[in-house]
Protein backbone atom coordinates (compact mmCIF):
# COMPACT_ATOMS: atom_id res chain seq x y z
CA UNK A 1 0.00 0.00 0.00
CA UNK A 2 1.14 3.37 -0.92
CA UNK A 3 2.29 6.29 1.54
CA UNK A 4 -0.09 9.34 1.64
CA UNK A 5 2.83 11.26 -0.13
CA UNK A 6 2.68 9.09 -3.04
CA UNK A 7 -1.35 9.89 -4.20
CA UNK A 8 0.48 11.56 -7.00
CA UNK A 9 -0.32 14.06 -9.33
CA UNK A 10 -2.46 12.18 -12.07
CA UNK A 11 -4.75 11.61 -9.23
CA UNK A 12 -5.45 14.64 -7.60
CA UNK A 13 -5.75 15.69 -11.21
CA UNK A 14 -8.67 12.99 -11.62
CA UNK A 15 -9.84 13.86 -7.91
CA UNK A 16 -10.15 17.35 -9.31
CA UNK A 17 -12.12 15.89 -12.27
CA UNK A 18 -14.54 14.28 -10.65
CA UNK A 19 -15.12 17.20 -8.68
CA UNK A 20 -15.73 19.43 -11.51
CA UNK A 21 -18.45 16.77 -12.95
CA UNK A 22 -20.33 16.68 -9.45
CA UNK A 23 -19.75 20.26 -9.15
CA UNK A 24 -23.42 20.80 -10.66
CA UNK A 25 -25.18 18.82 -8.01
CA UNK A 26 -23.78 20.17 -5.33
CA UNK A 27 -24.71 23.62 -6.51
CA UNK A 28 -28.18 22.66 -6.61
CA UNK A 29 -28.08 20.90 -3.44
CA UNK A 30 -26.85 24.16 -1.39
CA UNK A 31 -29.30 26.09 -3.41
CA UNK A 32 -32.06 23.66 -1.96
CA UNK A 33 -30.34 24.81 1.49
CA UNK A 34 -31.17 28.22 0.52
CA UNK A 35 -34.50 27.84 -0.12
CA UNK A 36 -35.96 25.77 3.09
CA UNK A 37 -33.76 28.56 4.61
CA UNK A 38 -35.97 30.93 3.45
CA UNK A 39 -39.05 29.40 3.67
CA UNK A 40 -37.95 28.46 7.25
CA UNK A 41 -37.55 32.03 7.71
CA UNK A 42 -40.96 32.49 6.50
CA UNK A 43 -43.09 29.93 8.65
CA UNK A 44 -43.70 27.99 5.55
CA UNK A 45 -41.03 25.24 5.57
CA UNK A 46 -43.23 22.09 5.22
CA UNK A 47 -42.37 18.42 6.08
CA UNK A 48 -41.60 17.25 2.52
CA UNK A 49 -39.35 19.92 1.99
CA UNK A 50 -37.76 19.69 5.54
CA UNK A 51 -37.00 16.23 4.71
CA UNK A 52 -35.85 16.79 0.90
CA UNK A 53 -33.20 19.78 2.58
CA UNK A 54 -31.68 17.45 5.61
CA UNK A 55 -31.62 14.66 2.58
CA UNK A 56 -29.44 17.08 0.59
CA UNK A 57 -27.09 18.33 3.59
CA UNK A 58 -27.03 14.72 4.88
CA UNK A 59 -25.32 14.04 1.20
CA UNK A 60 -23.24 17.19 1.17
CA UNK A 61 -21.31 16.38 4.83
CA UNK A 62 -21.30 13.20 3.41
CA UNK A 63 -19.06 14.09 0.33
CA UNK A 64 -17.35 17.96 0.43
CA UNK A 65 -15.00 17.06 3.18
CA UNK A 66 -13.82 14.23 0.73
CA UNK A 67 -12.63 17.27 -1.59
CA UNK A 68 -11.02 18.85 1.56
CA UNK A 69 -13.89 21.17 2.06
CA UNK A 70 -13.82 19.97 5.40
CA UNK A 71 -15.56 23.74 6.82
CA UNK A 72 -18.44 22.57 4.55
CA UNK A 73 -18.78 19.14 6.13
CA UNK A 74 -19.76 20.24 9.32
CA UNK A 75 -22.04 23.01 7.87
CA UNK A 76 -23.80 21.12 6.31
CA UNK A 77 -23.85 18.23 9.46
CA UNK A 78 -24.88 21.44 11.44
CA UNK A 79 -28.13 21.70 8.96
CA UNK A 80 -29.26 18.70 8.75
CA UNK A 81 -29.53 18.25 12.60
CA UNK A 82 -31.34 21.41 12.67
CA UNK A 83 -33.36 20.17 9.49
CA UNK A 84 -34.18 16.39 11.49
CA UNK A 85 -35.93 18.39 14.36
CA UNK A 86 -39.90 18.40 13.14
CA UNK A 87 -39.40 21.85 13.08
CA UNK A 88 -36.32 24.47 12.66
CA UNK A 89 -36.40 25.94 16.33
CA UNK A 90 -34.01 28.71 15.16
CA UNK A 91 -34.88 29.71 10.81
CA UNK A 92 -31.97 32.91 11.24
CA UNK A 93 -29.73 30.61 12.64
CA UNK A 94 -30.55 27.95 9.51
CA UNK A 95 -30.31 30.92 7.17
CA UNK A 96 -26.73 31.98 7.94
CA UNK A 97 -25.37 28.26 8.16
CA UNK A 98 -26.68 28.08 4.81
CA UNK A 99 -24.60 31.24 3.70
CA UNK A 100 -21.82 30.21 5.51
CA UNK A 101 -22.10 26.85 4.09
CA UNK A 102 -22.13 28.45 0.40
CA UNK A 103 -18.99 30.22 1.33
CA UNK A 104 -16.85 27.55 2.55
CA UNK A 105 -17.42 25.88 -0.99
CA UNK A 106 -17.84 28.52 -2.96
CA UNK A 107 -15.86 31.48 -1.89
CA UNK A 108 -16.35 33.71 -5.12
CA UNK A 109 -20.52 32.67 -5.87
CA UNK B 1 -5.00 -8.51 -5.50
CA UNK B 2 -8.06 -7.62 -2.80
CA UNK B 3 -11.47 -7.07 -5.20
CA UNK B 4 -13.62 -4.98 -3.46
CA UNK B 5 -17.19 -3.97 -4.32
CA UNK B 6 -18.55 -0.11 -3.80
CA UNK B 7 -22.46 0.18 -3.25
CA UNK B 8 -23.31 4.22 -2.98
CA UNK B 9 -26.14 5.73 -4.93
CA UNK B 10 -23.71 8.77 -5.02
CA UNK B 11 -21.65 8.38 -8.08
CA UNK B 12 -19.10 10.29 -6.76
CA UNK B 13 -18.37 8.44 -3.78
CA UNK B 14 -18.36 5.94 -5.69
CA UNK B 15 -15.36 7.26 -7.82
CA UNK B 16 -13.82 9.05 -5.39
CA UNK B 17 -13.51 5.70 -3.07
CA UNK B 18 -12.75 3.57 -6.58
CA UNK B 19 -9.83 6.12 -7.77
CA UNK B 20 -8.46 6.42 -3.69
CA UNK B 21 -8.63 2.02 -3.23
CA UNK B 22 -6.83 1.58 -6.92
CA UNK B 23 -4.39 4.39 -6.50
CA UNK B 24 -3.51 3.91 -2.83
CA UNK B 25 -4.04 0.19 -2.46
CA UNK B 26 -3.83 -1.31 -6.08
CA UNK B 27 -7.32 -3.21 -5.45
CA UNK B 28 -9.18 -3.95 -8.15
CA UNK B 29 -12.45 -2.07 -7.41
CA UNK B 30 -16.55 -3.16 -8.75
CA UNK B 31 -19.22 -0.59 -8.33
CA UNK B 32 -23.13 -0.89 -7.57
CA UNK B 33 -25.41 1.97 -7.61
CA UNK B 34 -28.15 0.20 -5.35
CA UNK B 35 -28.32 -2.58 -2.80
CA UNK B 36 -30.19 -4.93 -5.59
CA UNK B 37 -27.35 -4.39 -7.87
CA UNK B 38 -25.06 -4.93 -5.14
CA UNK B 39 -26.19 -8.36 -4.67
CA UNK B 40 -26.22 -8.88 -8.55
CA UNK B 41 -22.72 -7.64 -8.75
CA UNK B 42 -21.37 -9.41 -6.23
CA UNK B 43 -23.24 -12.44 -6.88
CA UNK B 44 -21.61 -12.65 -10.79
CA UNK B 45 -18.10 -11.79 -9.12
CA UNK B 46 -15.75 -14.61 -9.30
CA UNK B 47 -13.88 -14.53 -6.98
CA UNK B 48 -16.85 -12.74 -4.74
CA UNK B 49 -15.17 -9.30 -3.75
CA UNK B 50 -12.71 -9.95 0.04
CA UNK B 51 -14.86 -7.12 1.38
CA UNK B 52 -18.04 -4.93 0.43
CA UNK B 53 -18.23 -0.99 1.30
CA UNK B 54 -21.69 -0.44 1.93
CA UNK B 55 -23.88 2.51 2.21
CA UNK B 56 -26.46 2.85 4.90
CA UNK B 57 -29.24 5.66 3.21
CA UNK B 58 -29.51 4.41 -0.23
CA UNK B 59 -33.17 4.49 -2.39
CA UNK B 60 -35.21 1.80 -2.51
CA UNK B 61 -33.33 -0.60 -0.40
CA UNK B 62 -31.20 0.67 2.74
CA UNK B 63 -27.60 -0.96 3.03
CA UNK B 64 -28.93 -2.82 6.44
CA UNK B 65 -31.03 -4.13 3.97
CA UNK B 66 -29.01 -5.08 1.40
CA UNK B 67 -27.35 -6.92 4.06
CA UNK B 68 -29.70 -8.90 5.54
CA UNK B 69 -30.27 -9.99 1.58
CA UNK B 70 -26.81 -11.07 1.11
CA UNK B 71 -26.74 -12.70 4.66
CA UNK B 72 -29.72 -14.96 3.31
CA UNK B 73 -27.17 -16.03 0.34
CA UNK B 74 -24.74 -18.57 1.07
CA UNK B 75 -22.31 -17.16 -1.42
CA UNK B 76 -21.99 -13.86 -0.30
CA UNK B 77 -22.85 -14.38 3.57
CA UNK B 78 -18.86 -14.98 4.32
CA UNK B 79 -17.75 -11.20 2.59
CA UNK B 80 -17.04 -8.95 4.89
CA UNK B 81 -18.88 -5.66 5.25
CA UNK B 82 -18.14 -2.55 5.90
CA UNK B 83 -21.16 0.29 6.17
CA UNK B 84 -20.57 3.86 4.95
CA UNK B 85 -22.19 6.67 6.53
CA UNK B 86 -22.53 10.23 6.88
CA UNK B 87 -24.78 10.04 9.98
CA UNK B 88 -24.27 12.50 12.45
CA UNK B 89 -26.31 10.77 15.46
CA UNK B 90 -24.64 8.14 17.60
CA UNK B 91 -28.08 6.23 17.71
CA UNK B 92 -26.87 4.60 14.26
CA UNK B 93 -23.98 2.99 15.47
CA UNK B 94 -25.89 1.90 18.54
CA UNK B 95 -28.51 0.28 15.58
CA UNK B 96 -26.08 -1.35 13.87
CA UNK B 97 -24.03 -3.19 16.82
CA UNK B 98 -25.18 -6.49 16.54
CA UNK B 99 -26.21 -6.70 13.13
CA UNK B 100 -22.95 -8.56 12.04
CA UNK B 101 -21.18 -6.02 10.05
CA UNK B 102 -17.33 -6.22 10.04
CA UNK B 103 -17.31 -2.43 11.00
CA UNK B 104 -18.11 1.54 10.61
CA UNK B 105 -16.44 4.00 7.91
CA UNK B 106 -17.59 7.29 8.47
CA UNK B 107 -17.91 9.70 5.10
CA UNK B 108 -16.43 11.95 4.39
CA UNK B 109 -13.71 9.84 4.67
CA UNK B 110 -9.86 10.75 3.07
CA UNK B 111 -9.02 10.05 0.04
CA UNK B 112 -5.31 8.74 0.89
CA UNK B 113 -6.06 6.96 4.04
CA UNK B 114 -9.31 4.87 3.13
CA UNK B 115 -7.96 1.66 1.99
CA UNK B 116 -5.74 2.28 5.55
CA UNK B 117 -8.84 2.62 7.18
CA UNK B 118 -10.24 -0.71 5.34
CA UNK B 119 -7.23 -3.02 6.32
CA UNK B 120 -7.28 -2.15 9.45
CA UNK B 121 -11.26 -2.90 10.23
CA UNK B 122 -10.66 -5.92 8.30
CA UNK B 123 -7.23 -7.05 10.36
CA UNK B 124 -5.64 -7.05 6.73
CA UNK B 125 -1.74 -7.29 6.79
CA UNK B 126 -0.61 -4.22 4.79
CA UNK B 127 3.20 -3.56 3.37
Amino acid sequence: MRSEAEFDEQSESMLAAIWQRHRPVVIERISLLDRAAAAAMEGALNVEMREEAAGAAHKLAGSLGMYGYNEGTRLAQEIEVMLLEDSVAEPMRLWELAVELRRAVFPVM
Amino acid sequence: MRRILIIDDEEDIREVAALSLETTAGWEILTADSGMEGIRVAAESSPVPDAILLDVMMPEMDGPTTFQRMQENAALASIPVLLLTAKVQGVDQRRFAGMGFAGVLFKPFDPLTLAAQIAEKLGWVTG
